[in-house]
This record gives C-alpha cells, sequence and structure tokens, in this order.
C-alpha cells in the first residue's frame, strides 16, 4: 500500500485522503472525521505559501499554525505529499517511540507548534504575525486553520481583538466549519452562526467558501493577499468528507477504522475521484 | 526589585535586539518609556493573560525572546496551560516577570495573594524560577538570563531590600558558628530571616535567589540540628517540599521545618507583617524557634 502511495504521490486531496486513511487504519487511531474535512484548507494553505524557506526554517518563513491539533494524521499527510515530511514517516503514526502522535507536534519536520488543547493556536500565531512585521518579513504570510467548535475557546477571541487592534494583515485565519464538535452539532451548543458576522463584528473581513473547493478557497487567499485584509475565512466543510458512512456522523471523531471499513473507504474514495 | 529588573531590562534592549516587552495592561509609570523607544518590541496585549503567553511563544517562533510582565498571579494562574504547552513544551526562552509576590499585595484580599504560583509552575519541568532578595542579584537578573536563554519566571517581591551579605550569586550560605539551626529564606522572608541570623540567635542563614534548578545544598543542610523553611507560598507545593525531596535524594540527615502559610485566608492584612506575623515568620517567632 505504502509503495502505491509513494507512487501515485499528488497533492490532490484525494490522494491526500488516501495517506490518511492508511495512517488511521494502520494505527487504529480517531479523529477521521476532522481529519477528513480539513484536507482542501490545509493543500490551499501549503499551495500558497513559499515552502523552501519552511524547508530550511528560514527565520522570515512563512507560519502555517494548525489549531486543531487533532486533525494531526492530515497535516502529516499533507506536509508528505507537498514534499516537507517523508512519506516513510507516516508509517509510524501513532505508533511506539514515533514522534508523529495523534495530536499535532513540532517534533515532527515541518510543524511550526504543537497543539492538540484548542484555543492555543491562534494567539501564537498572533505572535508570529507580530514577529514578522518586525522583521519587515512582507512576503512571508501567517496562516492558522481553527476548527468551528474551538470557536468557543475564549482565548480565540483575545487574540481576534488584538489583531484587530493592530491591523494584522499578514494573519489569515481559517476556520474548519464542518459544524460539528466533539459529540454533537456545534449549533446545538453554542450557536455562532453565522461565524462571518463574528468575524465582521470584531473588525475581521469575513469570507465564505465550500471549504472542499481548492480552487475557492486558493482564489480567495490569493484575493485577501493581494487587498492586504485581516481576514478570516469560514471554510464550510463536512465532517468525514469522501468517506460516506462517516460523513456528518458525531462519532467519527472517535471510531477507528477496522479492515472492512478500510477497504469501503478506500473503494467510496476511488469512486469519487473518478466520477 | 522590579526597577532594577525593568531598567536592566531597557538597558538589554538597546543591545539585544531580539528583546520583545509584553504587557497584559499592568506596570503604570513603568512600561511607558518601552513603548516610546521600542515601539517595534513593545506591545500592550489588554487584560488578556492567555493571549499574552501564546502572543510571546509565536514571537519566540519567530526568533525573539520575550519578556512577559503582569502581576503573579494573572500570570501564572490564569495562563497555566498556555505557560505549559506554548512556552514549557517548545523550550522557548520565554522570560516571566511576575509582580506581586506572597502577601505584597495584602489588604487587596486573597485573590492577590499570591502563594501557590511558583510550586505550580514547578510541575512544570524545564522553567527556571528565580526569586530575587536583593537589589543587587535583581539589577544582575536580566543579563544571566539572556545568558542561560531557559524559559523562566521571576518571582519578584516588591521593596528595596539589599544587604552587604547578600551578593550576586545564585544561592548565598552564610554560616554561624555553633549555630544549630538553619534558616533558609527567599524573596520577601529574607529580611526577618537575616535580622535573626545577624542577632545572637545560633542560626545560619541559606537564601535562594533561584529556586530551580537548586545548586549544591548538601554542606548547609546536613550542618544544622534543625532547618526550617521560611516562605510566603504554601509549604506543600514550595521551597519546603522541594528541599524534603532534595533531602531525601541526596539521603540527607536533616530535619526540616515550615513557617508558611498553609491555605487562603479571609481575613484581611493592612500589610503583609500581618500575615508574616500570623504564620510565623517574623522576626520575633523565628527568634523563638532558634531559641526552643
Amino acid at each position: 500500500m505504502l509503495a502505491e502511495t509513494i507512487a501515485s504521490a499528488s497533492r490532490s486531496p484525494a490522494a491526500i485522503r488516501r495517506s490518511i486513511l492508511e495512517m488511521l487504519h494502520r494505527a487504529r487511531a480517531s479523529h477521521l472525521g476532522p481529519c477528513m474535512s480539513v484536507v482542501e484548507a490545509l493543500a490551499a494553505i501549503y499551495a500558497s505559501v513559499d515552502l523552501e524557506p519552511i524547508r530550511r526554517r528560514a527565520r522570515d518563513r512563512s507560519r502555517v499554525i494548525v489549531s486543531k491539533g487533532h486533525c494531526a494524521a492530515a497535516v502529516y499527510a499533507t506536509l508528505a505529499h507537498y514534499g516537507l515530511l517523508s512519506f516513510d514517516q507516516l508509517q509510524s503514526y501513532c505508533a511506539d517511540g514515533s514522534l508523529l502522535a495523534g495530536h499535532v507536534s513540532h517534533a515532527v519536520d515541518g510543524v511550526e507548534h504543537s497543539t492538540g488543547a484548542l484555543g492555543h493556536g491562534l494567539p501564537v500565531a498572533c505572535g508570529c504575525a507580530f514577529g514578522l512585521r518586525n522583521l519587515r518579513a512582507d512576503h512571508s504570510h501567517v496562516y492558522c486553520l481553527v476548527g468551528d467548535g474551538e470557536m468557543q475557546e475564549g482565548s480565540n477571541w483575545e487574540a481576534i481583538m488584538l489583531a484587530a487592534h493592530h491591523r494584522l494583515s499578514n494573519l489569515t485565519l481559517l476556520v474548519d466549519s464542518n459544524r460539528i464538535s466533539s459529540i454533537t452539532a456545534t449549533a446545538n451548543v453554542i450557536n455562532l452562526f453565522p461565524l462571518e458576522d463574528r468575524f465582521q463584528a470584531f473588525g475581521w473581513t469575513p469570507y465564505a467558501v465550500d471549504g472542499h473547493s481548492p480552487a475557492a478557497i486558493a482564489d480567495t487567499l490569493a484575493r485577501i493577499r493581494h487587498r492586504g485584509e485581516l481576514a478570516a475565512v469560514v471554510c464550510n466543510t463536512i465532517k468525514g468528507y469522501g468517506v460516506p458512512f462517516a460523513e456528518n456522523q458525531p462519532i467519527w471523531h472517535y471510531r477507528s477504522l477496522n479492515d472492512d471499513l478500510f477497504q469501503q473507504a478506500l473503494t467510496n474514495l476511488d469512486e469519487a475521484v473518478r466520477s | 526589585m522590579r526597577t532594577r529588573i525593568i531598567d536592566s531590562l531597557f538597558t538589554a534592549m538597546r543591545e539585544h535586539e531580539d528583546i520583545f516587552f509584553l504587557t497584559a495592561d499592568m506596570g503604570i509609570n513603568l512600561v511607558e518609556r518601552f513603548a516610546q523607544a521600542y515601539p517595534d518590541r513593545f506591545l500592550n496585549v489588554g487584560i488578556a493573560e492567555q493571549n499574552l503567553i501564546g502572543v510571546a511563544a509565536g514571537l519566540a517562533n519567530a526568533g525573539f525572546r520575550p519578556f512577559v510582565y503582569t502581576i503573579s498571579n494573572f500570570l501564572v494562574h490564569r495562563a497555566f496551560e498556555q505557560i505549559r504547552i506554548d512556552v514549557a513544551l517548545h523550550r522557548y526562552p520565554i522570560t516571566l516577570l511576575g509582580t506581586s509576590s506572597g502577601f505584597d499585595n495584602a489588604p487587596l484580599g486573597p485573590t492577590h495573594h499570591i502563594l501557590d504560583e511558583w510550586g505550580s509552575l514547578r510541575a512544570i519541568p524545564g522553567i527556571d524560577i528565580y526569586c530575587p532578595a536583593s537589589t543587587t542579584y535583581a539589577a544582575g537578573l536580566v543579563p544571566l538570563q539572556l545568558a542561560r536563554n531557559n524559559p523562566a519566571y521571576v518571582r519578584i517581591p516588591k521593596g528595596s531590600f539589599d544587604h552587604p551579605a547578600l551578593g550576586a550569586g545564585d544561592t548565598i550560605y552564610l554560616p554561624k558558628r555553633d549555630a544549630t539551626s538553619l534558616l533558609v529564606a527567599y524573596g520577601a522572608t529574607v529580611p526577618a530571616c537575616l535580622a535573626v541570623h545577624e542577632s545572637k540567635a545560633p542560626a545560619s542563614l541559606l537564601v535562594l535567589n533561584r529556586l530551580r534548578p537548586l545548586e549544591d545544598l548538601r554542606l548547609p543542610l546536613s550542618s544544622h540540628r534543625r532547618v526550617l523553611v521560611v516562605e510566603d507560598h504554601f509549604a506543600h507545593a514550595g521551597l519546603y517540599s522541594l528541599l524534603c525531596q532534595y533531602a531525601n535524594e541526596q539521603s540527607l540527615p536533616c530535619r526540616l521545618h515550615t513557617a508558611a502559610p498553609d491555605t487562603y485566608n479571609l481575613h484581611t492584612g493592612a500589610t503583609e507583617r500581618f500575615y508574616h506575623s500570623m504564620y510565623r515568620m517574623d522576626e520575633p517567632s523565628l527568634t523563638a524557634f532558634i531559641n526552643a
């Protein structure tokens, strides 16, 4: 399976999803739902940044801070497909002694910051943005990715207020808005929708896009950079996207793939790509 | 203490262009000059301490060395998870400058008594902990920290105590001939302990300007029949507890006692002396202990 993956290595969302499924199945790991919803947003971010400075950890590199650390398998797979992490390392996901834990770890090549407790990424991304501004690194940008459930964390709003006050236009926030948090629909817990109105009220320029359209996300990120806006992009996504039996099912935040379901998921993925 | 540290930080910012000063809207008549002299390296994040630490971590990620200033309880307790994950896990060279320690804010009530903050940080590996007992040590602390370059917390007592016997070392041991007891103190408890040491009482004195990592303390701890740890912090999480562990690990035949608060206190004290007396940390109580 691995050889096939390498042979078919590409930056397509389908290829990244296949790698994620392999990792989750091999490790019998959870978080399939959020890993599947976030793929296009992650890919769009890495497609829009200069990878070489990230690879050599240049001080003025662009930063990608993934705050929803539980989508680690998606992050690692995306890093591999973008050449920042070796495919070999993906095999060790959640294995004994591996550095690839089930939440994003800065011990892994290409990862800026360890996350896992929600509400940490955006403050850190703000700090990176202040730092890059100080360094006059206008060519670089900071992207932060959060989940819509995570927007219930107060620390995010502390950072949102500060970024607006200082017009941190070298920072862009993407929200993986799959509308399901840990155990139920986010709207049933604390309904923040439409998130765009919240961002607008806090002085940010809001955008809403189809979070499974790489072109739509890429176009929006390019427009934001061009206009120099402090912007939040609400990526409307489906939790578990591409794996029909898991789509919009809260339990797939936790459930892991057995052999049958893994094969079924791969078949579904292949059919989706063909169709 | 605070002025010495802030003065030396201000001076260091001229030479070290990677120092970044952050506050959570604290430090009136103290931090304004940073904003004026170094507007690109000064940030008031507002009353938002989680963000304060997160932003500092992001700046450290971008190659800066943040110094973060506010009152200790807001700094440590409010942002504990940010310190744990965003600072300590990443080993970022961030210096946390916390004021108003112990009973420094006595009349302001128990929300502002800071008796459990560095003990909380003890639970987190890799953070150096300082508590200057003298302005001499405080004045040299920023250069020391810049050289060591570790994540660090500085517990800053109020006042400007100094004494020729207290040098610039992390650990100061003042033995006394025929002393049967050793007083161990840091920060705000040092003046009373030093006074007792300088009296006729048979007491040696050990002053710790740095609480973690500890230097070699085997000689002072093993040279006295009784050791009294005097601290404006809960003993169960503070230096008493730390030295009990140290003595056990070093197999030292010493007997440790404590003079410290043991719980939150709803009764108001006009000054810290009310509590120091209550918890037998004042000079008469210490003398009585030594002579008992």
